[in-house]
């Protein structure tokens, strides 16, 4: 008799909890840092939760830098989480390899698959659109213009409003006016580009000059030697063993820019840079002593390309389960809806037509510029082997700008790895 | 109530316990250690991508060819034999010499064995973020070396100089190890007896003689020890290479085989490959330590 009480009220304890356990979707979120957004997104599960009963969303943030590496080691493992976000360059992989779900538009709070493409401006979702499926939606869409620092331009006698770079030229003898050099130290530059990311604000650079660096039917690397060569000889004055203005062996100089310390008057950036500024330091953000302005061109540009676009594309893992893809969508479709938020507080374009339409987008301080650029500019070049293909562009630049390898001999090398690894 | 007993002779007990010893160490190897070589050993015979679902196709032997006929994997191998000779003879040589200073001195002993080995304790990671603020062109290095050489403004180029970055990746190592490996020297200098010492002094050997013929000779397992402890753990060397690179040096002359394993792997995703790098690499680190042996020949000494 007491065994079968005992029995009765194991089974009446575990009744609650197993069905429990049935109901619920553990959903796991892999995002990379930013404090700004890590509140506004923390507040949508919350709010997301409470909707939907049983839902739990873990939200895991990762170094920038790190998540590539570490998304790539759980999903060689079988273990990726349900949600993740990459830069699209590292994310197409996942795509060809089928390790990502389509989108599922009624999750994701669409009528069908053509009001996605609709909602979003043209071209922007070709990048996770493969074999006719669509496999993530923009978290954000970034370009970079130019960030001045009119503080030390007018320190070096320079007008921001008029003589602020229009042209490469312009910018090496703005650059040459900021400089001030201890040596052969510099300790203040005009202007220093961002040397990890070539694919993004170095290939347009040699597109102005009618270059490519993928042939229209994707058999050839590296295009028209002489547009490339132009670009290398250009890069190999800037640096250190030129005319000195800059080197990737100084600190970056965005970090620099936002401390308007007297030592960056300009870097490369995207729209959310002004919220870091106001962030780091509210001071030089509120004195309104910067400004945005339009990628360069070279004086004898043949092609008016602007930095290129990339995107971070919110994805699904295509080995969980589908009541976990069809609620990882859901939950994707609501924090998507709050894109003027995402803009207002966070500085990300989440490139609806309606956003790009708004007000809130049209009183961002130099969202216009932002928005003729990318009119300007093109999608960054993706593929399986992009990660490859920007290392050797980085090898040629680097050995132009310090190692004193001549613009030919880079050009060979790098014509040689590259179309390599296109075969590859 | 029945005594356990075991059978044979004491020398058989001992052994039987000796196994229960090391019985745990011996799965720890097996699982963390044996298992991956021999995993890896395998996945190298095979064309596989990491992401990919589809079965990975046998290719035999084809990436230990592709390697040996790569000019970038045969960088990597000089890239990795000029830091591992250019740090750990150096780094062998000062340690006996800091260990042979701290072992002499009267007072502060336990000070300056700290502060040698505080280092060791780092992270690499931390080293590398406080080494490349230390080779910025603005940075500490610059401003030192100017000072002592009176060059003012010069920029020595340490990470931007194909040279300089591979004496400063070097430098940064022998920084962070010198004090491990001293303290190991330390071990080794303090159990030698005392008395040869004084019975040498009797017979009128001064310091420096006394160092050639007693403490060397006397020292030769520590050495012999610390010679593959540090050889190894230079082969291996990665977070430095890795750390600079991100921070702006150039790739080509600091590409090591394991950072040139490690792109393999994440960035390309090439594991079958990357797999075969490591699996030569195993050989290159398992000839030297061979090496080292027989040159050695007996590392038993005794007093």
């Amino acid at each position: 008799m007491k065994k079968c009480i005992m029995v009765l009220l194991v089974s009446l304890l575990l009744i609650p909890s197993a069905i429990s356990a049935q109901a619920a979707v553990e959903l796991t979120y892999w995002t990379h840092e930013d404090p700004n957004r890590t509140e506004i997104e923390n507040r949508y599960i919350g709010e997301f939760e409470k909707a939907n009963p049983g839902v739990v969303i873990k939200r895991v943030t990762n170094p920038s830098k790190k998540m590539a590496e570490r998304i790539l080691t759980a999903f060689a493992a079988n273990q990726g989480p349900d949600i993740f976000n990459l830069q699209i360059e590292d994310e197409y992989a996942y795509i060809i390899n089928q390790r990502l779900a389509p989108v599922d538009p009624k999750a994701a709070g669409y009528d069908s698959m053509k009001s996605i493409y609709n909602a979003y401006i043209p071209k922007v979702l070709d990048p996770v659109t493969y074999e006719g499926s669509l496999y993530g939606l923009p978290l954000e869409l970034t370009n970079w213009c130019v960030y001045v620092n009119d503080r030390i331009f007018k320190s070096a006698g320079l007008d921001p409003s008029r003589d602020y770079p229009k042209t490469w030229e312009d910018m090496v003898a703005v650059s040459e006016k900021i400089a001030i050099r201890q040596g052969e130290i510099i300790q203040r530059r005009g202007f220093d580009f961002r040397y990890p990311y070539y694919l993004v604000s170095m290939v347009p650079m040699v597109e102005q000059f009618g270059g490519k660096l993928i042939s229209d039917d994707g058999k050839q690397a590296i295009v028209n030697d002489q547009a490339w060569i132009k670009f290398l000889t250009f890069m190999q004055a800037w640096g250190p063993n030129g005319k000195n203005l800059g080197s990737p062996t100084y600190t970056n100089a965005r970090k620099l820019f936002n401390k308007d310390n007297n030592d960056m008057a300009m870097c490369l950036s995207g729209l959310y840079q002004a919220g870091r500024i106001r962030a780091d330091n509210s001071e030089f953000y509120n004195s309104g002593e910067w400004r945005v302005i339009p990628f360069p061109k070279f004086k004898d540009a043949v092609s008016d390309s602007a930095c290129a676009y990339y995107g971070h594309y919110l994805v699904v893992n295509a080995q969980k389960p589908k009541k976990n893809q069809a609620m990882a969508w859901k939950f994707i479709g609501y924090m998507l809806r709050h894109s003027e938020e995402y803009l207002s507080k966070v500085g990300l374009i989440q490139p609806t037509v309606t956003l790009m339409e708004s007000a809130t987008f049209k009183g961002m301080p130099y969202s216009d510029v932002f928005k003729k650029d990318m009119e300007r500019g093109h999608v960054v070049y993706y593929g399986e082997n992009s990660a490859k293909i920007q290392e050797h562009i980085r090898g040629a630049v680097e050995s132009v700008m310090l190692s004193g390898v001549s613009p030919e001999e880079a050009l060979k090398n790098l014509k040689r790895k590259a179309q390599e690894t296109l075969e590859e | 109530m029945k005594k356990f007993r075991f059978k044979g002779g004491i020398e058989s007990r001992k052994n039987r316990w000796g196994w229960v010893f090391i019985f745990p160490s011996l799965v720890f190897f097996s699982f963390f250690s044996f298992y991956p070589i021999l995993n890896a050993l395998y996945t190298s015979l095979f064309k596989k991508k990491l992401l990919s679902l589809k079965p990975p196709v046998f290719i035999e032997l084809d990436n230990y060819i592709y390697l040996l006929r790569s000019p970038d994997f045969w960088n990597s191998i000089r890239a990795t034999m000029v830091f591992t000779l250019g740090t750990f003879i150096p780094m062998v040589i000062f340690s006996l010499i800091f260990a042979q200073f701290i072992v002499s001195r009267k007072r502060f002993r336990k000070f300056f064995q700290m502060a040698y080995y505080s280092p060791a304790v780092l992270s690499s990671v931390v080293v590398a973020a406080i080494w490349l603020l230390i080779f910025d062109p603005r940075g500490l290095s610059n401003q030192l070396v100017n000072f002592i050489m009176n060059t003012p403004g010069v920029d020595h180029k340490w990470l931007a100089n194909a040279s300089m970055v591979q004496i400063s990746t070097m430098l940064v190592y022998f920084w962070k190890y010198v004090g491990y490996f001293t303290i190991i020297f330390i071990v080794g200098l303090t159990s030698i007896p005392k008395s040869i010492y004084e019975a040498a002094r009797i017979d009128g050997v001064n310091a420096w003689t006394g160092f050639w013929y007693i403490t060397l000779p006397l020292l030769k397992p520590t050495t012999i020890l610390v010679s593959i402890m540090a050889m190894l753990q230079c082969l291996k060397t990665f977070s430095t290479q890795y750390l600079f690179t991100q921070g702006g040096a150039p790739i080509e002359p600091i590409n090591v085989v394991t950072l040139n394993l490690y792109n393999t792997a994440i960035r390309d995703h090439r594991i079958g490959l990357a797999s075969a790098m490591s699996i030569i690499l195993f050989c290159i680190m398992l000839f030297f330590t061979w090496l080292q042996f027989k040159t050695a020949r007996s590392d038993e000494t005794s007093y």
